[in-house]
């Protein structure tokens, strides 16, 4: 086959592996009933006003105040009355682009710490080695159409790798890993991870003046070369990170898309059957038993083909983007266990080109199956005219922060993608392709 | 049936368990028997002996070394004797005598035989006579510098109230002490010297160097230009066994305590950036890392400007495992050692800034690097006054200090006593200029020693902070300059010396670091910038020139010298 010349984005898109269309979803298989979601938010959206106003007049401010409201078709509401059993959002669908452009452009009229910030109620204990997600410096940002983000800023220039001596639990959190992460999930056509795009942050108008938590404000401060700062609390208290700075305002950042509200939308978190050890020696299990997968396959909910497969499909996605730290996944409690993981957290990925850390292959290799269809894709990707990085290239510059990945990370993926395909072929030849490459299935082969 | 077999198996597996310790210990114990045979056998009569009991001297200080712990009782002792407050005679009783003319001489005695044993110090001693710099082969600017009559001028006389610490009584007054030879044998070579010397002064020759630094301390000195001991320490820090290693407590950074066979001390800052990095332009003073190699260069710098008042700092390649993990009793510290995914070993400690695994130091595979600075005499030996530097800056983010707001702020220093008197201001200024030419802003405290109440000079410790930016000139630190208009004419004319393209600062600042076992210490825009920073502070002290008569900024502290004589 030749090189395609036009956009091998689009090429791939219009393949007829991602244009087979499944059946509309039936409205069971919804996440939401879009009736009572838009009751839901009318009625926050009223309090919520009012809580700004109250505090905008406290605060004797003089600039104009702007109301938070939105209609039906606003993107964010689109977006989760999308979410479906098998996805976060149709294949090609307008809603996600109209919605990656919402969050770059729209104005952001209030800022908060994270629900796991605040969870955590301003405590901090320095001692333990993991810290809990919520010292990690992320903030909850919302627009104009009372959509939500979660804010990450910029940690790390594109070019530093994490140091070598770095465990996967102390690595820094990329904002563009996040970004990546979005683009690649979407162009293996897993649709498991919210939209995300890339920002400049204004940190003193879009964080500092829209905090109406004044205790958010505290964290704020202008550093020697008189940038605008803040910090995580815990990290700055416990040294273990400084402050990120604006230039002397404008911070780059990362800002990915909210999920509804666990309030009427609860999830599961479940952890990982190959999770690591979190510790400086210890190991897992599956890291000495080659032959783990069989009883993880004896353990509910993995007794079910589907939930392992969906397992390894995400194994797959953290072994290109180089992820270590998945812990846990998450579920949407109303699917149960058919449904759709989520690939949530991605910003320790893309940490290190130079390396490929083949440990997170490790349900593949040791269960030694995988979906039919993820395996199509893989080998289309793996084509000169989808080429993996360079269909990530294009899917990438749409954003709006130039090179969210550097073409060494872009490179690596293809290299990644060979070696999923080598393990794959090895298993199949040990197997048999039948028992490797599996159709939707319902239970085990023999 | 099947229950006897597997009682048999017990058995069995237990007798060979059994034999197999028993050949193990069989075999350990083997290589020493055979060496007392080749011993006894092998060598001739006399020399034999003498083997023996040259490994006698050997073995004895490494068995207490081995021993974990250095010997509390012997180390109590010598702290003692240092320390007797009844004793009246001085560290330069051998010279006290004869006065200062006499005293130069026998320091060249000293001198003379330093050079043949040490030559990195062939370039701080040379004979007495000047001569004009001559650049070539072999040529040192350093040697040339401490030729020059401004690194000549001597100090006062010295009483008994001028030093720290009086030795030679306390040996008598305390023969215990003196008979007691366990640390002449730990340190590195069996000294030769002692029979050149007077026999009554044996004991002080044979001090381990850093008790010699200890005793060399007086009124206006750290330690004297050509004081022979300091080479030798600085090479003691940079070779000598560690024995053991504590964490120290109550610093905001990772500091360890070494001590060493011959049982001095020293304290251990850890390479934390690379010689490139800079300081983030984001960081305050503050939240700034430590650098060891800023702490080497002080100690040169501080040589280079003949303050000395830093005490000794060599660097050091330093193996976690065996000089660190495996000498400390410290669990708190050895918790903290790991293996890290690039299987180089790791280690973060304990305190209150950066010790944490994000920050994990981490050696290449077990080698660190860091600096080693000698240990002062014991605060329960010589005590210190901590003294709150009148230019301190605020430590807080947003709030401002006094002095960058109160522009006549001198003059009220001025009238506050110890600054209305002595040389305390003037110290003060010699600290802003060394500050400024290292950009460490981070001066808080500054310590004298107790003894010598307000008339004495200042000591330099933590210049961690130093040497952060190389594209950056911190003029805030210069304030004290600016605002009080006076500077001593020693260091008026050293500064002036040190402009010269004969004497340039970098130069020699790069020659002296040289000698260092980790060089190169400095980065060269760090060396530039120092040269750089030399003209802003020549510059400083003329626009004070323009608005005051010399006499009033220029304290003529060389005069004042000469008068006393």
């Amino acid at each position: 086959t030749m090189d395609y010349n036009g956009s091998k984005l689009q090429h791939l898109f219009s393949h007829h592996l991602y244009t087979v269309q499944p059946t509309k979803p039936p409205a069971h298989h919804l996440l939401l009933n879009a009736h009572e979601t838009i009751r839901y938010h009318r009625k926050r959206i009223i309090s919520f006003n009012r809580r700004r106003r109250s505090h905008h007049v406290d605060q004797n401010g003089t600039s104009q105040f702007i109301n938070a409201d939105f209609d039906f078709y606003t993107p964010w509401l689109q977006f989760h009355l999308g979410i479906s059993k098998d996805a976060l959002y149709p294949r090609s669908s307008p809603v996600v682009e109209q919605l990656l452009e919402k969050i770059s452009n729209l104005t952001i009229i209030h800022a908060d710490y994270s629900p796991d910030d605040k969870a955590l109620n301003g405590e901090c204990d320095c001692s333990p080695i993991v810290k809990p997600s919520g010292t990690h410096l992320k903030l909850v940002l919302r627009f104009q159409d009372f959509g939500k983000a979660m804010f990450k800023p910029m940690k790390q220039n594109r070019e530093d790798e994490t140091p070598e001596d770095f465990f996967y639990f102390v690595d820094f959190q990329r904002h563009n890993a996040e970004i990546a992460a979005f683009h690649l999930d979407r162009i293996l056509d897993f649709r498991r991870v919210p939209p995300v795009s890339g920002r400049l942050i204004n940190v003193t108008e879009d964080i500092f003046l829209a905090a109406g938590n004044s205790e958010l404000q505290t964290v704020f401060f202008l550093s020697p070369a008189d940038n605008v700062c803040f910090f995580s609390k815990c990290l700055y208290m416990c040294k273990t990170e400084y402050a990120v700075c604006g230039d002397p305002h404008i911070i780059e950042g990362s800002l990915s898309a909210y999920l509804p509200s666990l309030s009427y939308a609860p999830r599961h978190s479940v952890p990982n059957p190959w999770i690591r050890s979190y510790t400086f020696t210890g190991k897992e299990e599956w890291e000495m038993n080659p032959s783990y997968c069989d009883s993880v396959k004896h353990l509910h909910p993995y007794t079910n083909p589907r939930r392992l497969l969906n397992i390894i499909d995400m194994a797959i996605f953290d072994f290109l983007i180089g992820n270590m730290d998945r812990h846990h996944y998450e579920i949407f409690t109303k699917f149960g266990d058919d449904g759709l993981l989520l690939h949530l957290d991605n910003a320790r990925g893309f940490g290190r080109h130079s390396q490929d850390e083949l440990s997170i292959l490790a349900p593949l290799y040791q269960c030694c199956m995988v979906k039919d269809d993820t395996w199509q894709r893989l080998n289309l990707l793996a084509l000169p005219e989808y080429r993996l990085s360079d269909v990530m290239r294009e899917s990438l510059s749409a954003d709006p922060l130039p090179d969210v990945l550097t073409e060494p990370h872009l490179l690596a993926l293809d290299r990644r993608l060979q070696r999923i395909l080598e393990v794959v072929r090895q298993c199949a030849q040990t197997y048999g392709e039948e028992k490797v490459v599996l159709k939707n299935m319902r239970k085990f082969p023999r | 049936m099947k229950m006897i077999l597997v009682r048999k198996f017990r058995v069995l597996i237990l007798m060979v368990f059994l034999i197999a310790c028993t050949m193990h210990i069989m075999i350990d114990l083997l290589p020493k028997l055979e060496k007392r045979a080749t011993r006894s056998d092998g060598e001739v009569g006399c020399s034999c002996t003498h083997n023996l009991n040259e490994d006698w001297g050997k073995q004895r200080p490494k068995n207490t070394a081995e021993s974990g712990w250095p010997n509390k009782h012997t180390l109590r002792i010598l702290q003692d004797f240092s320390s007797d407050p009844s004793s009246n005679l001085t560290s330069h009783s051998l010279e006290k005598i004869t006065g200062i003319m006499d005293k130069n001489d026998s320091f060249k005695k000293l001198e003379q035989r330093e050079t043949v044993k040490d030559s990195n110090n062939k370039q701080l001693i040379q004979d007495g006579s000047i001569k004009k710099p001559q650049p070539g082969l072999g040529y040192s600017r350093l040697a040339a510098l401490f030729q020059h009559p401004l690194y000549k001028s001597a100090i006062p006389e010295l009483t008994e109230d001028d030093v720290l610490f009086n030795v030679n009584s306390d040996i008598r007054f305390n023969p215990k002490a003196a008979e007691n030879q366990d640390w002449q044998n730990v340190g590195n070579e069996p000294n030769e010297e002692e029979e050149f010397l007077p026999t009554g002064e044996a004991h002080v020759d044979s001090y381990p160097n850093w008790l010699k630094f200890h005793i060399g301390i007086n009124r206006y000195e750290l330690y004297s230009r050509q004081n022979p001991a300091i080479g030798a320490l600085l090479q003691d820090l940079s070779s000598q066994k560690i024995t053991s290693v504590a964490m120290k407590s109550g610093g905001t950074q990772l500091k360890l305590i070494m001590t060493f066979q011959n049982y001095g001390q020293a304290l251990f800052k850890p390479m934390k950036q690379t010689r490139e990095q800079e300081t983030p332009p984001d960081f305050f003073y503050f939240s700034d890392y430590e650098r060891h190699n800023a702490e080497i260069a002080a100690f040169h710098l501080d040589r280079i400007l003949d303050f000395r008042r830093v005490p000794p700092v060599a660097g050091r390649l330093v193996n976690m495992t065996k000089e660190i993990r495996d000498v400390t009793r410290d669990k708190k510290l050895w918790r903290t050692f790991f293996i890290s995914p690039a299987n180089n070993i790791c280690f973060y400690g304990e305190c209150s800034y950066y010790c944490s695994t994000e920050h994990a130091l981490c050696g290449k595979p077990d080698q660190i690097e860091g600096s080693l600075a000698a240990f002062l005499p014991d605060l329960s030996l010589a005590k210190r006054k901590t003294w709150r530097n009148p230019w301190r800056r605020s430590y807080h983010k947003r709030k401002k200090a006094e002095w960058e707001v109160d522009t006549d702020y001198c003059e009220g220093v001025k009238q506050t006593p110890p600054y209305d008197g002595g040389t305390r201001l003037l110290d003060v200024i010699d600290m802003t200029v060394f500050d400024f030419l290292m950009g460490n802003m981070d001066r808080h405290h500054y310590e004298t020693f107790e003894k010598f109440g307000n008339e004495t000079f200042i000591i330099h410790l933590d210049n961690g902070r130093g040497f952060g930016k190389y594209t950056h000139d911190e003029l805030s630190i210069l304030v004290p300059l600016n605002q009080c208009c006076r500077i001593k004419k020693s260091t008026y004319l050293r500064l002036q010396l040190l402009a010269k393209e004969e004497y340039k600062l970098s130069k020699l600042m790069e020659e002296s670091l040289q000698m260092d076992k980790i060089t190169p210490i400095l980065f060269q825009p760090h060396l530039d910038a120092m040269d750089r920073r030399l003209r802003i502070i020549l510059k400083a002290v003329s626009d004070c020139l323009e608005k005051l008569s010399y006499d009033n900024v220029v304290e003529n502290d060389l005069d004042s010298d000469l008068n006393n004589k």
